[in-house]
This record gives structure tokens, C-alpha cells and sequence, in this order.
């Protein structure tokens, strides 16, 4: 196994179940891979074979969807314990959640349900993301959601409550170029305003999807190939960031491998075309 | 102003209610609020239906997947998902079929569904470790007095199915490309079946009753003499020596144990 290092400034792509055993026997020319980290929790069998196998050839960040790290329930010590194994045992460049909640009262929703941005929720996230990483024993990058509705409460925009939950705890961002997008349509304020909310320093990931246009508003279902507008927002976060890694993720329909290489493509140009401005 | 709590109690309220009802907390600038819950409710029994779709494909062929996905709907209502790994939620979903009034019709379906979980625990158990050569040796250097006391262990991807209908045929010509005879007679149950993995992936055998009978007695942590009954209650013929030496030498019984 590579030792563990920062992930490559390049393209890298989500691995889903689909593609784990063609990726296993051609060993595609990728940067790295990301996986969600509950697919992997399994004691044995061929899951957890394969991702070691897929650690050997490739960086690794495992990206959670289950902690629901903004629930006003305890968090599950059992969850995070099978989190802790699994980073041990594949010794992942970075860890990364999702700054949303799923559970309430026992009951899991298991969906990513955005938060009111108020003081008590961002006192409350802060808290969380503080056990989670003293639990974990590192840093956590915490991931910015969509969302298709806001609370009238909210008294904090998104980006100033994303921006401070970082200053706050010392944790990452994993910064969703896509869900920047979504929301900025949905909700009415600027991307650009967002992105510059964000301390440059913090972000090590960078998440690139397709969305929805079909409904009452953007739908952020990881389904398409990313929109022109995404692209565009992406190469204004690449100026602002620097090159940061960066995935392309696809969740239903998923497509033959090669159509997310395409993409992976396509974030691999843009960010070849700043280490040369950069130059 | 509602708590952080409270506005998340009513978010998970408004999932559940019925459609078109507005939920109990304020959205901001929505024209209809029940519409962008009803997004969120979309998405949320979408992947309870994925999932389970994903540890049931034999269940959602046999009914279709409009009755599956009925089924789903009402089972994550009766059973709530508790843990954010949805890899490991739906193993109440063949009792639930077994009172679900629409499956009435199909009284195999809640043992298919025993099977399907079952194939699915032990494609995720532990793997297993200890060769049957280590396994024979500590049986054979037991003092003979200490044999009726010894209780075994199976090897933890090792799962037992019994059910009245030929469950093993049924979930034989339901999967993807079997192109044989599809033809299946509910009369040519009952099944026992043993399910675990080896190095090839989750395998399906079927199993004397008697034998079954004994395994499911050692996995219970009986005593082999408490197992031994059991089996010869199934069938009085029951060959203890046969059954040892098929069961170890396979790696289902993965340890002998003496608690002295």
C-alpha cells in the first residue's frame, strides 16, 4: 500500500459498486479514488477485499453519507467505531461527512437534510464536529449539501455558517462546486459571494456532479454529466483555490466507466490549464 | 423560535405525512412549502427502495416493481431505519411480508426474503479463519468423557434457512440470465439450506433435515450431545460421524470448543 499522502492536486473519481471489480482487473490510468465509507463498514468478504486491493494501486478518500453529524441525537459511537477500523485499515488521505443531519429521535432518514442556519445549530455542528474528530483521532473535512428548501429561522447565509464551522473546529472543507450552484439557484444568492467566503487554506476536496433542471427547483442528484454552469463555477473556485483535488461523482444511472473518465477529463484540463497560469 | 430539535422532529414529521401537507415549521420564500418537502420525500423512499431492491432483486422479480416498491413504503413506515448504514437496514423485511395483507397470495415470499438477508449477512460476515486440518485436530485430542459437553462453532458467514416451499428452486430461476425451465412446483418443499461464503462468493447447498436440524442446534451454542438429540428427533438414522467429518472438512464448523 502507498503511504499515506495528500491526495493528488488532479482528477480523481467515485467509485461505486458498477465499476469496483473492472477497475480491479484494467487498473484505469485515475488519480485517485473516492468511496463512500458505509459500503466498506462490512467485517469480510468481497467489499472490503476489493477496496484494499484498489488501495494498493490508488490514493484513497473515504467520504461518509451516514454520521448524520448535524442530528441533535448522540452521535452512534457503534458507526463511528466501524469508521475508525476502516480508516485504519486503509489509511485514507482524507476522511470527509457531510455538514447536514439524518436522524432524529432514533430515527434515521438516511438522507442529507440541511440544517437552519442559526447560532444554535452552527454552536451545535461545532461541538459535533469536534467529537467526531477527537473520536476519529484526525482531521475531518466536512462537505457542503444542497438543499431545496431554507428555514425561516435561518439567520447566518450558508457560506458565512460553512466558513465558520472550519474556522471554529480547525476541520477541512470538502467544498461541493455543484451543490454551490444548486443552492445558489435555489435559494437566490450569489456563487461567487460563497466561494469567497472560503479560506483557500481549508479546502482539500473539491466535489463536481450533475443536477436536475426538471422540477420546481435544481435537483442535486448526482445523475448527468456536470452542467456547463458547474464548469464555469469550478474554474472561478480553481482561481480562487489554487488546484485542489478534485471528483467527479455519479450516483444513479451510473454510466460505463468511460463516461466518467470523460469528466475526470474535463476537471483534469482545467486544472492542468491553472498549474500553468500558476507557472 | 422553535429549537434546532424541535425543527428537525417536525422536518422528520413532515416526511411521513401525507402528501400535500404543509409542514409544521416555516420555509423561507417558498411559494408551496409541501412541494419542496415533497422533493425531500421523493429522495428519502427512493433510497429505501434502492436499498432493499438491492438485498432483494429475487422478492422485487417475483412481485414487480410497482408492488415492491409499495411494499417498501409501508415497511419503512412499520420498521424505521435506525443507523446511517443502509447496507445493514431491511433484515425485518420477510417478517414484514408475512403480514403484509397484499402478499397474502404469495405465502413463499417471506422465506424468499429469509434467504435473500441471508445471502446477504454472509456476504458481509467475518472472514473466516481456521483450516479444517486445526479444527480435526482438536476434536481428536478431546478426552472421549469430554465429547457429549464440546460445543462448535460455525464459521461466521454460515446462515440457516428452512422453509415448506422450494425456496432454493425459486430464487434458482429468478436470477439475472438463468434462461432454463422456469417451471417451479410449490410442492416440492420443504427446503433446509445451508448459505455461506467461501472463496468463490456466497454458496447455496441443500441440506438433510437432520443435518440442519444439528447445525442449527451447534450454532445456537448447544452442547453436541443437546445437538445430537435434535438431530436424531429429525431422524433417528442421524450418522454423527458423517456429519462431523462432512461439516468440518467443508469449514462450516470453524472451532471446537471445551468450556471444561
Amino acid at each position: 500500500m502507498a503511504a499515506r499522502s495528500a491526495l493528488p492536486a488532479a482528477a480523481g473519481i467515485g467509485l461505486r459498486a458498477p465499476h469496483l471489480r473492472q477497475v480491479q482487473t484494467e487498473r484505469p490510468r485515475v488519480a485517485w479514488f473516492e468511496v463512500h465509507s458505509e459500503n466498506f463498514f462490512a467485517e469480510g468478504g468481497p467489499a472490503p477485499a476489493a477496496l484494499d486491493r484498489i488501495r494498493n494501486d490508488y490514493p484513497l478518500s473515504l467520504h461518509g453519507v451516514g454520521m448524520s453529524l448535524g442530528s441533535t441525537d448522540p452521535l452512534d459511537r457503534e458507526h463511528l467505531e466501524k469508521l475508525r477500523r476502516l480508516i485504519v485499515r486503509t489509511e485514507p488521505a482524507v476522511v470527509s461527512e457531510h455538514l447536514c443531519w439524518s436522524s432524529v429521535g432514533g430515527r434515521h432518514l438516511n438522507d442529507l437534510l440541511p440544517l437552519p442556519y442559526t447560532e444554535e445549530a452552527l454552536v451545535h455542528v461545532v461541538s459535533r464536529v469536534a467529537e467526531v474528530q477527537e473520536a476519529l483521532g484526525r482531521e475531518l473535512a466536512v462537505e457542503n449539501v444542497s438543499s431545496y428548501l431554507a428555514f425561516a429561522e435561518a439567520t447566518i447565509p450558508e457560506w458565512e455558517f460553512v466558513a465558520a464551522v472550519a474556522r471554529r473546529t480547525g476541520c477541512k472543507l470538502l467544498l461541493d462546486v455543484n451543490n454551490i450552484h444548486v443552492n445558489a439557484t435555489n435559494h437566490g444568492f450569489s456563487a461567487e459571494t460563497y466561494l469567497e467566503a472560503i479560506a483557500p487554506d481549508a479546502v482539500v476536496e473539491i466535489h463536481l456532479a450533475g443536477f436536475d433542471a426538471s422540477g420546481p427547483c435544481l435537483i442535486d442528484t448526482h445523475g448527468a454529466r456536470v452542467a456547463p454552469a458547474v464548469w464555469e463555477l469550478y474554474r472561478v473556485a480553481i482561481a480562487r483555490f489554487g488546484p485542489r483535488p478534485t471528483l467527479i461523482e455519479w450516483d444513479v444511472d451510473i454510466p460505463a466507466f468511460e463516461v466518467l473518465e470523460e469528466e475526470a477529463a474535463t476537471a483534469q484540463s482545467i486544472l492542468v490549464a491553472s498549474h500553468a497560469l500558476a507557472a | 423560535m422553535p429549537s434546532l430539535r424541535e425543527l428537525q422532529q417536525r422536518f422528520a414529521v413532515a416526511l411521513f405525512a401525507d402528501p400535500g401537507t404543509a409542514p409544521a415549521f416555516a420555509i423561507a420564500g417558498a411559494h408551496r412549502p409541501a412541494e419542496r418537502i415533497a422533493i425531500y420525500r421523493r429522495t428519502v423512499f427512493a433510497n429505501y427502495r434502492n436499498a432493499l431492491g438491492a438485498t432483494y432483486p429475487v422478492v422485487q422479480r417475483l412481485v414487480g416493481k410497482p408492488f415492491f416498491d409499495a411494499a417498501v413504503d409501508a415497511f419503512v413506515r412499520a420498521h424505521p431505519s435506525r443507523g446511517g448504514d443502509l447496507n445493514v437496514y431491511g433484515d425485518a423485511f420477510g417478517a414484514f411480508l408475512a403480514v403484509y395483507p397484499p402478499a397474502g397470495e404469495l405465502p413463499y415470499l417471506t422465506d424468499v426474503a429469509r434467504l435473500e438477508w441471508a445471502i446477504d449477512e454472509a456476504n458481509r460476515a467475518a472472514d473466516a479463519t481456521r483450516s479444517p486440518d486445526i479444527v480435526l485436530g482438536t476434536l481428536a485430542i478431546a478426552p472421549p468423557e469430554r465429547l457429549p459437553a464440546l460445543r462448535m462453532r460455525l464459521e461466521p458467514s454460515c446462515r440457516l434457512v428452512a422453509s415448506e416451499f422450494p425456496v432454493l428452486r425459486i430464487w434458482q430461476v429468478n436470477q439475472a440470465g438463468y434462461d432454463g425451465d422456469d417451471g417451479v412446483s410449490l410442492d416440492d418443499g420443504p427446503d433446509h439450506l445451508l448459505v455461506r461464503r467461501d472463496a468463490n462468493g456466497v454458496a447455496l447447498q441443500r441440506i438433510a433435515a437432520a443435518d440442519f436440524a444439528w447445525l442449527a442446534a451447534l450454532s445456537a451454542r448447544a452442547t453436541l450431545a443437546l445437538a445430537i438429540d435434535k438431530a436424531q428427533g429429525v431422524a433417528e438414522a442421524f450418522d454423527l460421524g458423517a456429519a462431523l467429518h462432512a461439516y468440518i472438512g467443508n469449514g462450516t464448523i470453524a472451532a471446537v470448543v471445551d468450556q471444561g
